[in-house]
């Protein structure tokens, strides 16, 4: 007796939920797509807010930064729950390990003079900055328009403690153990002269109205600062002999390196926009035509302080930092005739 | 067309059906105009006559995330053709003769 063996395929009556198969067409749909796309709420908004009665309760009219199209707007990481929560976990056991290497060997102990008083005085201090980045994020996820969209900033509200996180173990450990230090980070985030024109920018973006705006505004904040606190003293560090700090900025600079892959998208987004793209191009550039001169006085407030005490030519840095910032803005936003 | 045009043979790939792979089965769809995949219960068979080809960038834009070309042995579980090429950013399989 003869068996003959055959594949029997079995087509699945659906690949996928019937919006995303309308969306992308009948294919299987990612993870990504199926957990993120079209889950915003569009309707049957009953009551509109007290406070502000000529809005939606989600509404893409709380900012002048709108896409056509929400959901054409997809995180370039892909975060969902699952490789965002991965994701960071491999960040914070790399930090873990990182910090348990410098404890070691004493290197915090061994930082040189003026290093240690930048680590504590005018680093440690910017686990505030991120603690009111963190609220600008979460004012995005709420007010923002679009699943996707408020995704990535819902996560990029939580990395934002994260990173705090980051920067109160560093204090931990630099103080020995004790939270002296990070008592002393309050007090010079509230008081020393250095950082209060960048207090003053958290929380003037804190208080923005239009969630894009305030957005871009951080971002454009962040550039000028992750520059410079994590890559340029990263680098200055190293040939002055704090191999310490630059282990510990390491971290954050790659994280920032990580977050700016969907801001970018997602600014490439607005600026393409088929509909909108003219007024959010003129709105991006005229938030960063309002932001950045600020930023730069905020920051460079922060690398006069970093100069005094270490002295790396920081100001430059920053002075650069704004010019590449400046010019992404510009080459997003240029009419697209004159291109 | 006087000449008699040579059958072309096949090349071809089978990849393990599974989320990740999604991402590169879509990379090579994409990239090679003229492929065929048919599915099979946790199998995914990729032909296209004559040459295939791999793309380490559409892979990774697909994925969102950094991939090097040497994961698709991963991804793989058979192929016919020749790997006539396989670098940092591509792989090319293709018969030699």
């Amino acid at each position: 007796m003869q068996y003959e063996l055959r594949t029997l395929v079995i087509e699945p009556r659906r690949k996928t939920f019937t919006n995303l198969a309308e969306r992308y067409g009948d294919r299987p749909a990612s993870r990504y797509e199926e957990g993120s796309v079209e889950i915003q709420a569009t309707e049957n908004f009953h009551y509109r807010p007290l406070w502000d009665p000529q809005h939606e309760l989600f509404d893409p009219r709380w900012s002048e930064l709108r896409l056509t199209d929400p959901d054409s707007f997809t995180d370039p990481r892909q975060y969902y729950y699952a490789p965002y929560v991965t994701a960071r976990a491999h960040l914070h056991e790399a930090f873990a390990a990182t910090l348990d290497y410098l404890d070691k060997r004493g290197l915090l102990a061994r930082l040189p003079g003026p290093w240690a008083a930048l680590l504590g005085g005018l680093v440690i201090p910017l686990r505030h900055y991120e603690s009111g980045a963190q609220m600008i994020s979460t004012y995005g996820c709420r007010f923002a328009y679009g699943s996707t969209v408020e995704q990535c900033c819902s996560y990029a509200a939580f990395d934002r403690v994260g990173n705090a996180q980051l920067l109160s173990r560093v204090g931990l450990a630099l103080g020995d153990g004790s939270d002296a230090l990070l008592a002393e980070a309050k007090a010079a985030w509230t008081g020393a002269a250095a950082l209060q024109p960048l207090r003053r920018l958290t929380e003037e973006l804190l208080v923005e109205k239009d969630w894009a705006v305030a957005l871009t505004g951080l971002d454009l904040t962040d550039q000028l600062l992750y520059a410079l606190a994590y890559r340029h003293l990263d680098e200055a560090a190293l040939l002055g002999g704090a191999g310490g700090y630059s282990l510990i900025a390491q971290h954050l600079a790659s994280w920032f390196a990580d977050q700016r892959r969907w801001i970018d998208a997602l600014q490439a987004a607005w600026a393409a926009d088929p509909q909108y793209g003219a007024a959010n191009a003129a709105a991006l550039a005229a938030a960063a035509e309002q932001v950045m001169p600020r930023a730069q006085v905020a920051v460079g407030a922060l690398a006069a302080a970093a100069d005094e005490l270490v002295g790396a030519d920081c100001g430059p840095a920053v002075a650069a930092a704004a010019q590449a910032a400046r010019s992404t803005i510009t080459a997003l936003t240029a009419p697209k005739e004159a291109r | 067309m006087t000449t008699p045009t040579k059958k072309v043979r096949e090349v071809g790939v089978d990849l393990q059906e599974s989320e990740e792979n999604r991402a590169i089965i879509e990379a090579v769809e994409a990239d090679n105009a003229d492929c065929a995949v048919r599915h099979m219960p946790g199998l995914v068979r990729i032909t296209t006559p004559g040459r295939l080809v791999i793309n380490r960038t559409s892979v990774e834009s697909r994925l969102g995330r950094d991939w090097e070309t040497h994961e698709f042995q991963l991804a793989i579980v058979s192929y016919f053709g020749h790997i006539a090429e396989w670098d940092d950013d591509q792989i090319v399989i293709q018969w030699d003769h």
